[in-house]
């Protein structure tokens, strides 16, 4: 009786507190660009009524009831198009506004449920003389779907726990090909792969970090010789989801040109590794049994690649895409190989050769700053392009 | 009167048919008393002194990614090895009017073939690597140029392994997988 009496004020206090706690709207701010768009989501604690204004560079978004700011993007928006969110609180409501780097406007926009979220999806509007940016401006690959169809990343994160979350693209490792005392192909001025292959991967890893805010690893940031079975050790330890092996071409015919993108064929490997396997243990009726099921290829780890075949196929055809339409190239379409440094690669995993250093005309447009601007671009288009195919798939 | 010509219509085109039946019949036996003619390359190779064989080799050419069939003679041996040391030599040579994918300097060492896996196995010296320029393409083009032409012409042989100065290398530039065998990707060739 005496310890109620004592906790009697406190108690009463949890009372007529919680359901003012209950009552109060904790607001959230995520901000991020996808392929062909960016995205503003408004996530509430609670569900509110809200109101939106649009004015060029401009978008306030209005709530009906005072609003906390909790955890978010408020202070570092991580979408290329906006420069600021400030918010501010009215006496019986508040509002949120957005100023963008560039005229936009609203693409679509819609609101889920638990939690409470109202989603924009934006895009940049081009001026008179300007060219839509192949990242600002609409995806042609992208149906424009009804939100409950699932229009994109945040739209169906509830349900991601019933997905499959290997498949959805968070971590991409590059690979810039050679290294150190491994020049690579040389061409003429002292064209070295090595440097080639660096400078556009450093380009391809800052478009994409601004772009899709994606985490990107590195096989080597530097001049350094780095081995192939480590470049595809850092892939496989750091669980990248993406693997993009980037070189320069070279042949013996000075005619040949053109960009080309290669996935991993293990044809002859398998058929190799499996008549040997067959040879050795005639007699052991079991690992005969067991040869051609992918349990024991992942034992043999060569061909880690196996299960990915698919979609190393599909990522290579987006990237030779773009970079045809870079280089005015016909499509040659993709090809196989069996390549040392995808076959371990337990992730999708291809090899892009931007250009030949050994053709005349090639070399002397990989020499060029712009050039190298353009094929880490293109590598990006392709990218993006397979992620949102990917993501369309798994999510 | 009518059923009569009828009859003889009918006895014609039997006797047609049977007639025709004898020319196809014995049309289809002439072969076998050896006065048809022989294939082309049958030919070629019968007209080749008994010390000579044919072969076909494939080049690659400024213009084309794919190899075309230039025919070849080698000094006919009944060891097996010594053809295809002898036709892989021919295919490294230096050559004017042909592009061979190979870096210069290039010599076979040795080579023996290991009948249980149907696999020959080429050991060349280290110019392989030492003056390999590099490139995917170009190590495609040298493998397959290697390898397609050996297992069109000796239908025994069904696959190449390589070695360098006797050891194994992991790639020939950095990109292609050079220690396991080689299956021909044929392609790669032009085949009339």
């Amino acid at each position: 009786m005496t310890a109620a009496k004592r906790h009697r004020p406190a108690l009463l206090a949890c009372f007529f507190l919680l359901p003012l706690s209950l009552l109060s709207l904790s607001v959230s701010v995520r901000t991020a660009d996808h392929p062909g768009y960016s995205r503003i989501v408004f996530e509430g604690s609670r569900g509110f009524q809200f109101r939106l204004q649009e004015s060029g560079r401009r978008l306030e978004f209005h709530l009906d009831r005072r609003a906390e700011v909790s955890t978010g993007d408020l202070d570092r928006p991580r979408s290329s198009l906006i420069e600021r969110v400030a918010h501010e609180n009215g006496e019986t409501g508040s509002v949120f506004s957005v100023t963008f780097n560039t005229d936009v406007k609203v693409k679509r926009h819609f609101v889920l449920e638990r939690p409470f979220r109202v989603v924009f999806d934006l895009m940049p509007v081009p001026g008179p003389n300007q060219e839509p940016t192949p990242s600002a401006g609409p995806d042609p690959q992208e149906p424009d779907l009804p939100p409950a169809d699932g229009p994109g990343p945040d739209a169906e994160e509830p349900r991601r726990p019933t997905k499959d979350r290997s498949k959805v693209i968070e971590t991409i490792c590059l690979d810039p090909g050679h290294g150190g005392s491994d020049l690579g192909a040389v061409g003429a001025g002292d064209l070295r792969e090595k440097d080639i292959t660096l400078t556009v991967a450093k380009r391809l890893k800052r478009i994409i970090e601004s772009r899709l805010g994606l985490r990107v690893l590195m096989t080597r940031e530097k001049d350094a010789e780095v081995s192939l079975n480590s470049r595809v050790s850092i892939a496989n330890n750091q669980k990248a989801d993406l693997f993009v092996s980037i070189h320069v071409n070279s042949s013996f015919r000075r005619g040949a040109r053109g960009p080309e993108t290669f996935f991993v064929s293990l044809k002859a490997t398998d058929q190799a590794a499996y008549e040997l396997a067959q040879k050795e243990n005639e007699s052991f009726e079991e690992i005969d049994r067991m040869a051609p099921t992918d349990d024991l290829k992942m034992i043999l780890w060569n061909m880690a690649q196996t299960q990915y075949i698919r979609e190393s196929s599909k990522l290579a055809e987006y990237i030779q895409n773009e970079l045809n339409v870079l280089l005015n190239t016909i499509n040659r379409g993709v090809k196989q190989a069996p390549f040392r440094v995808l076959m371990r690669a337990a992730m999708p995993a291809v090899l892009v050769e931007i250009a030949f250093v050994s053709n005349p005309s090639e070399a002397t447009r990989l020499k060029s700053e712009a050039f190298l601007d353009a094929a880490a671009q293109s590598i990006y288009d392709g990218i993006a392009k397979f992620i949102f195919y990917q993501n369309s798939r798994y999510r | 009167m009518n059923r009569k010509v009828i009859y003889s219509l009918v006895a014609v085109a039997f006797l047609f048919f049977v007639t025709s039946l004898i020319v196809f019949l014995g049309s289809q036996r002439e072969p076998e008393t050896g006065t048809q003619a022989a294939p082309v390359e049958a030919q070629a190779e019968q007209a080749l002194p008994p010390d000579r064989i044919s072969v076909k080799a494939f080049y690659f050419s400024e213009r084309s990614p794919v190899m075309q069939p230039v025919a070849l003679e080698l000094a006919n041996s009944a060891v097996r090895a010594d053809l295809y040391r002898q036709f892989v030599d021919l295919l490294i040579q230096e050559q004017d009017n042909h592009l061979a994918p190979v870096p210069p300097g290039l010599r076979l060492r040795t080579l023996y073939y290991v009948e249980t896996r149907k696999m020959l196995v080429l050991d060349f010296n280290d110019k392989l690597i030492t003056q390999f320029p590099g490139g995917t393409t170009a190590e495609l083009e040298f493998i397959y140029f290697i390898v397609d032409n050996i297992c069109f012409n000796f239908d025994e042989v069904k696959m190449v392994k390589f070695l360098v100065a006797g050891n194994e290398y992991s790639t020939l530039g950095g990109h292609i997988d050079f220690e396991n065998p080689f299956y021909p990707d044929f392609r790669y060739l032009r085949v009339d």
